[in-house]
């Protein structure tokens, strides 16, 4: 059957994959579940991630501030386009908003093919070393994702648990008008949930970026298994992002050993399977209704 | 007409969803520490008034004026910020947090984190503070609207049907607790129950068709009696 | 009156294509014709059911590959081709709808899209032997001349696909004439009425759609016979909002919207791409200006203005004809 070591450096990949699934969707998560938009445009936060971490990276040498510098921009980026577009629509249906960000997707990976031309770019990988796991040599920088993917978990876990705001987040996906009627400022809670949420796409990029070439449509390549990833978890839900997302890395990576065109096919026909099964998903919400 | 004075005064209020118009030339004041009742029967707008009072519904046109400053046109939280607390009718508390972290949203909000007048309300809710409120029965459901509401001495309350399918022992302690509340502060109380009403209201406005039929001011004549025949 | 204004309608989408016809060259007027079929099936779904779906290109592509395999492999009549790329999508949509529509319309819009991803490797991967991967299928030289229109030549292609473009215009008309156009219509604005009034949400979600994604089959099958050639191109993600894009800057639900969208987008894209060679930028400011500017899109805007000329005209002739007003 399949070779010990190629199995184990394969859950590796994927497991890395699934990190940075993780990161991407989980702001895509929040931003429905208390805004009940579907940001398409986290996508473009990501290539911008990306991005800022080549040219940190090409100025500076070092690829971590890079990756901190997409965080940032990241964010930034998100910032604005909450306060000019997404202020404005919040009160609109779903597919409005949904084609809005799209959009701006769009329209945002012009900016980036005026500011960083057509071509894709390599970024080095930070660190070289290789570890020893069962006797099969793994990336250490591989580990590392899967290691902030797992603090960025635990991170947003005591976010949304243990501060005030993370609790009225928690509140505002349950019922918003609620949380509004108590006198709290919803439209600064929209305001954090984006920017985190951007700050996030950012990181996933920046850290993507080392494994893949930047290319102006990076964000459009991963569009479908980042919906996938929604999709099989359950918008809105933080714990299905994070099962979907190591799920679908690990059925891309594993997949791809058995049979190569298995690895783009296989999470789509788990999805179709999924939906039969459960129409909103595994851990989503039945009553998502405003 | 507007009296400074007044803690709300609506002054030709008109209300529409989309094309139907639900509120007609509505008029209505409130003094410190009155209780005012809406009476009326389902669709008559009581909701609406509320609704629209708070912020969550833009009128058409009209006034609606608190201590001399008008609230059209503010988002919802800011009028709840000046002190206008609104309880829905729904009983829909949060009910993935604790009892203790939908009290301490209603403290984040009024910057009030004094949590003893709310367990001198509701004892109760001291037993449930590490419950899921999910896990309420409406009656506790009920007293932690409230609770989380009173939070940061609100100048006026507007209670939507509170009493709706609740039991009738909690039903007498919800009197007893507006009874007490009138003495601080001014309420507005949606509701059907008629006999209740007349136990503790001041004013009475019938309500039908979008339409005020009556206002009774008269503590002697609020009666169920009289309430019924306008409705 | 009502025959009247429906007819004017109709004439006018008609003066705007033969304008594109004398104004521009072949091959860009028979691409606006044919996206502006595609058009009609994402803007019924959009503006009659409000679904949104950025999967539409794997319905192109289930009408193009059939009619592919068919001029490939088995025959060359390019007719009978582009019959069989209609029956495909027939088949396909019935067979995946009571699945997909079922689905709330968030996750419609994502599953949509995953389907035009599988079907993209289906076609180019795991399919290759027969698909050509890659490198495509190409029938452009196999196929027959046919009587009456020959649609291997481009100027008799167009007539034929303008015909149909109208007759779609006509049925879709129709549609909207309808109870089916008023129960579509009524599912979009409030699903458990309808339900009271005793209609199947589901039924009505179902059969539209089957008529919108057998638009866009046959849209797919129209590429296939134009181009006599279909790659897995032609269902790639990165155009999967064409459509929608499309669909917004014509205005939703509105009937001429898909071809004035249509003329919008392929002129932009040709000329911003070689003026520019960045045409995402625009596209993109320009999509999300007119969500913000009230979603109506350039025909919905345009259409009142025209109707109140329109309606001056015709008015002043009323009134010289004695009404008293």
């Amino acid at each position: 059957m399949i070779d010990m070591q190629l199995l184990i450096s394969g859950i590796i990949f994927g497991l890395s994959l699934g990190g940075i699934f993780f990161l991407m969707t989980i702001g895509l998560s929040l931003c429905f579940g208390l805004m009940r938009i579907i940001s398409l445009d986290q996508l473009l936060y990501y290539s911008i991630g990306g991005y800022i971490t080549y040219s940190v990276s090409l100025a500076v040498g070092n690829i971590w501030l890079g990756v901190l510098g997409g965080v940032i921009v990241g964010g930034l980026a998100a910032l604005a386009v909450e306060r000019i577009v997404f202020r404005r629509i919040y009160d609109r249906d779903l597919p409005f908003t949904m084609i809005t960000s799209f959009g701006v997707l769009i329209g945002g990976v012009g900016v980036i093919k005026y500011f960083w031309g057509l071509v894709p770019r390599p970024v080095p990988v930070p660190i070289d070393a290789q570890v020893f796991i069962i006797g099969t040599e793994i990336p250490v920088y591989r580990l590392v994702i899967i290691g902030i993917a797992g603090l960025v978990y635990v991170g947003i876990w005591l976010f949304l648990n243990r501060t005030i705001i993370g609790k009225a987040i928690r509140a505002g996906t349950e019922d918003v008008e609620h949380v509004e009627g108590l006198g709290i400022n919803v439209y600064r809670l929209f305001t954090i949930t984006f920017v985190i949420a951007g700050g996030l796409s950012g990181l996933a990029g920046g850290l993507h970026a080392p494994l893949i070439m930047v290319d102006p449509n990076m964000g459009l390549e991963v569009l479908a298994f980042v919906f996938m990833v929604v999709i099989i978890g359950g918008l809105g839900s933080i714990k299905g992002t994070l099962v979907s997302s190591f799920l679908v890395g690990q059925v891309v990576s594993i997949g791809s050993l058995i049979y190569a065109p298995l690895a783009q096919m296989a999470p789509f026909a788990i999805m179709l399977l999924i939906l039969l099964i459960r129409p909103t998903g595994l851990f989503g919400s039945q009553m998502l209704k405003r | 007409m507007t009296n400074n004075d007044d803690i709300l005064t609506v002054a030709g209020l008109n209300v529409a969803y989309g094309e139907s118009k639900a509120l007609f030339d509505v008029s209505m004041s409130v003094r410190a520490s009155q209780v005012v009742a809406c009476v009326g029967r389902n669709g008559a707008g009581k909701s609406t008034l509320l609704k629209s009072i708070t912020g969550f519904l833009k009128p058409t046109s009209g006034s609606i004026v608190s201590n001399g400053t008008s609230l059209v046109g503010l988002a919802a939280f800011v009028i709840a910020g000046k002190g206008i607390k609104y309880i829905p009718q729904d009983k829909k508390v949060f009910s993935d947090l604790t009892v203790r972290e939908n009290l301490e949203l209603g403290s984040y909000a009024s910057q009030d984190y004094d949590w003893a007048p709310v367990f001198d309300y509701f004892p109760k809710l001291k037993v449930l503070m590490d419950r899921k409120a999910g896990y309420l029965s409406g009656g506790e459901r009920q007293m932690l609207m409230v609770g989380r509401a009173i939070l940061g001495q609100p100048k006026l309350l507007l209670v939507d049907e509170p009493t709706e399918g609740l039991a009738p022992s909690i039903v007498m302690h919800l009197r007893d607790v507006f009874k007490e509340l009138a003495k601080k502060t001014a309420l507005v109380i949606v509701e059907q129950n008629l006999p209740l009403v007349c136990a503790i209201a001041d004013k009475v406005y019938a309500l039908k068709e979008g339409r005020i039929m009556a206002e009774l001011t008269d503590r002697a004549s609020i009666k169920p009696e009289a309430c019924e025949k306008y409705l | 009156m009502n025959v009247l204004r429906w007819w004017w309608g109709l004439l006018l989408a008609f003066a705007l294509v033969a304008l594109v016809r004398v104004f521009l060259p072949l091959p860009f007027a028979n691409e606006i014709i044919i996206f502006s079929i595609y058009t009609m099936g994402c803007n019924y779904l959009l503006g009659r059911i409000g679904f949104i779906s950025f999967g539409q290109p794997a319905y192109l592509a289930v009408g193009a590959y059939a009619t592919a395999f068919y001029l490939f492999y088995f025959g060359n009549n390019p007719y009978v081709g582009i019959l069989i790329g209609v029956l495909a999508g027939i088949v396909v949509s019935f067979a995946i709808g009571p699945l997909f529509v079922r689905l709330r319309g968030d996750y419609f819009a994502l599953v949509n899209l995953a389907l035009a991803v599988i079907i993209f490797y289906l076609m180019q991967k795991v399919l290759a032997g027969i698909t050509h991967g890659d490198n495509g299928l190409w029938f452009l030289t196999s196929m027959t001349s046919t009587p009456v229109l020959d649609l291997s030549r481009p100027d008799q292609f167009f007539i034929f696909a303008f015909l149909v473009a109208f007759a779609l215009w006509a049925f879709y008309k129709y549609l909207d004439d309808s109870i089916f156009g008023a129960c579509c219509l009524a599912t979009k604005l409030n699903e458990d009425k309808v339900k009271f009034l005793g209609y199947s949400s589901f039924n009505i979600r179902l059969f539209a759609f089957v008529i919108a994604n057998t638009t866009t089959a046959l849209a797919g099958a129209m590429y296939a016979v134009y181009l006599g050639f279909v790659s897995p191109e032609i269902t790639s993600p990165a155009r999967a909002a064409d459509p929608v894009v499309v669909t917004i800057l014509g205005g939703v639900g509105t009937l001429y919207g898909p071809i004035v969208g249509s003329i919008v987008y392929t002129g932009m894209k040709d000329v911003l791409s070689k003026v520019l060679g960045n045409w995402e930028l625009v596209i993109g400011f320009v999509l999300v200006f007119i969500m913000l500017a009230g979603e109506k899109g350039i025909w919905g805007t345009l259409e009142p203005l025209i109707k109140k000329t329109f309606l001056r005209v015709t008015g002043n002739a009323a009134d010289r004809g004695g009404s008293s007003r």
